[in-house]
């Protein structure tokens, strides 16, 4: 089995919503994929992570992940949680936490329940937190309050919280539709190098075509809850993309993006 | 329009006719009721000049006044972490926090001087039957805002806790306290706070602190100590005042 995830005919609708979020989609990953989401708001990138997170319920279809079924109506088994890592959009951190702190709860995971809830972490916990920390460029801010960092710092403390994790499977929600250019491909270029040296997978959702095309080897266009198309990186095509942003504005009215 | 008017004219005859059965049904007579402002300005005259030579009552009596609270406070932390935990909406199924918060409005609603009272009759005299009235009372509102402390939380950093495989106590302990815990110190004071205030008055129904000398001064008619008690009481709420200023700046 060298699939990292399947995804078999899943559908899935907010609770409210009139149309799917998520319409009949199938999806393999294999194992050591680097694959980007692309699609206008509300294309059902964000839900099809979450699907993928364990973190959705009431779903229909099958998923697996690592070969794992889950249930449409549970939480996945727990020694299966910290193998999918996730990156929100808005980075989630505890603010009145320090750097460090905040990465370290990426371990809790891996922790036996009475040590997480201590938080008494070990040796081996700090080591993989401070890798972590120095693979993000951030080792010098491991004591400062997230409250007082920069929107770029702070989506760096979210991948190495990620990162700590240890996950086996990256899950990234718009990772960087936060930053400016410059930040958005260094921050791109440490998480697939950070995923690489650690041999996981990597999903991201993305806005940005050419980010897209430079850091994936897969790219899958999304639009109104259904795969667009599901392509090699060197055959996407500027008309495929053209074509899914196309009534881009009718496609997303506000507040009908998925929240995590 | 018409019933309308009609409405606003019988709450006029309501309140009319409330404040008329308590003026016939009050058993005053007019002629106390006219005599009543000389006689509060005659006893307010023998109140004057306070009488010193209590100080060190009035210090004995705060001294306890303080224990109380203090004690009674921390019964009533104790008492709300677990009952604040069962009455939060993020950490338990609203067949549960819904239940809770009854049960709390409840406590809340028995006004603290009964609750004295009543322990009094159960445990006696002294400052015990004061601290556990106090732990009792302030559980009604600490355990409510611990509750609220926990739900006003921001949510994603629960959401990325989870993810990542955190049980509900990790959650709790990690993504919930880091978030609550300056909310949490600012009520307990805020509730020290009131405590200290309404422990003051525990004594006058035997429950200990510096209103039990009130209570005794006034009954023997030593009303010159009574106000001396009466100041000392006065300044310990404004003192109170000015600490919870300092605290408060300390914790915003």
């Amino acid at each position: 089995m060298n699939l990292a995830a399947q995804i078999d005919d899943a559908s899935f609708t907010h609770s409210g919503a009139t149309t799917p979020a998520l319409d009949h989609v199938s999806l393999d990953i294999a194992r050591g994929e680097i694959i980007a989401l692309l699609g206008p708001s509300g294309a059902g990138k964000t839900t099809l992570l979450s699907l993928l997170d364990g973190r959705l319920r009431g779903w229909l279809g099958r998923v697996s992940v690592f070969g794992t079924p889950l249930d449409p109506d549970k939480a996945p088994p727990r020694d299966l949680r910290p193998d999918t890592g996730f990156v929100f959009q808005e980075f989630a951190l505890v603010e009145r936490s320090t750097v460090l702190r905040n990465v370290l709860n990426g371990r809790l995971g891996r922790m036996s329940a009475l040590r997480a809830v201590l938080g008494s972490h070990t040796a081996n916990d700090l080591r993989v937190a401070q890798d972590a920390l120095a693979d993000c460029g951030i080792d010098d801010l491991a004591h400062r309050r997230v409250d007082s960092l920069s929107g770029g710092q702070r989506q760096r403390v979210a991948i190495a919280r990620c990162l700590a994790q240890e996950p086996r499977l990256i899950l990234a929600d718009e990772p960087v539709s936060n930053l400016d250019p410059t930040r958005a491909a260094e921050i791109l270029t440490l998480l697939t190098e950070a995923a690489r040296a650690r041999g996981a997978t990597v999903a991201f959702s993305s806005h940005q075509p050419e980010l897209a095309r430079r850091f994936a080897q897969r790219i899958i266009g999304m639009r109104g809850g259904r795969i667009a198309f599901d392509v090699p990186t060197q055959e996407l095509t500027d008309t495929a993309t053209a074509e899914l942003y196309r009534d881009a504005a009718q496609m997303a009215p506000i507040g009908l993006r998925a929240v995590p | 329009m018409r019933s309308r008017q009609f409405g606003s004219l019988m709450t006029a005859a309501g309140i009319a006719g409330v404040v008329l059965w308590s003026f016939v049904t009050t058993d005053v007579e007019l002629s106390r009721m006219v005599s009543a402002g000389p006689r509060i300005a005659d006893f307010l005259g023998r109140m004057f000049p306070p009488d010193t030579t209590v100080m060190n009552e009035i210090i004995k009596g705060s001294a306890e006044t303080l224990r109380i609270a203090i004690l009674g406070t921390l019964g009533a932390v104790v008492l709300s972490v677990p009952i604040g935990l069962l009455a939060s909406e993020t950490m338990v199924p609203p067949a549960c926090y819904r239940v809770v918060r009854t049960l709390l409005a409840f406590v809340r609603a028995i006004p603290l001087i009964l609750v004295a009272m009543l322990m009094v009759g159960a445990v006696g005299l002294g400052p015990l039957p004061g601290i556990i009235a106090i732990a009792f009372h302030a559980t009604g509102m600490l355990a409510k805002f611990y509750a609220e402390a926990i739900d006003g939380v921001s949510r994603p950093p629960l959401a990325a806790l989870e993810s990542a495989g955190a049980g509900p106590l990790a959650r709790l302990r990690h993504a919930i306290w880091p978030q609550m815990a300056p909310v949490v110190a600012r009520d307990t004071i805020f509730r020290f706070e009131l405590n200290l205030r309404e422990s003051l008055i525990l004594g006058i129904v035997g429950a200990g602190g510096i209103g039990f000398y009130i209570q005794t001064y006034v009954r023997s008619f030593q009303y010159d100590k009574a106000a001396s008690v009466t100041i000392a009481v006065i300044v310990m709420v404004v003192a109170i005042e000015a600490l919870n200023v300092v605290l408060r700046r300390r914790f915003s």
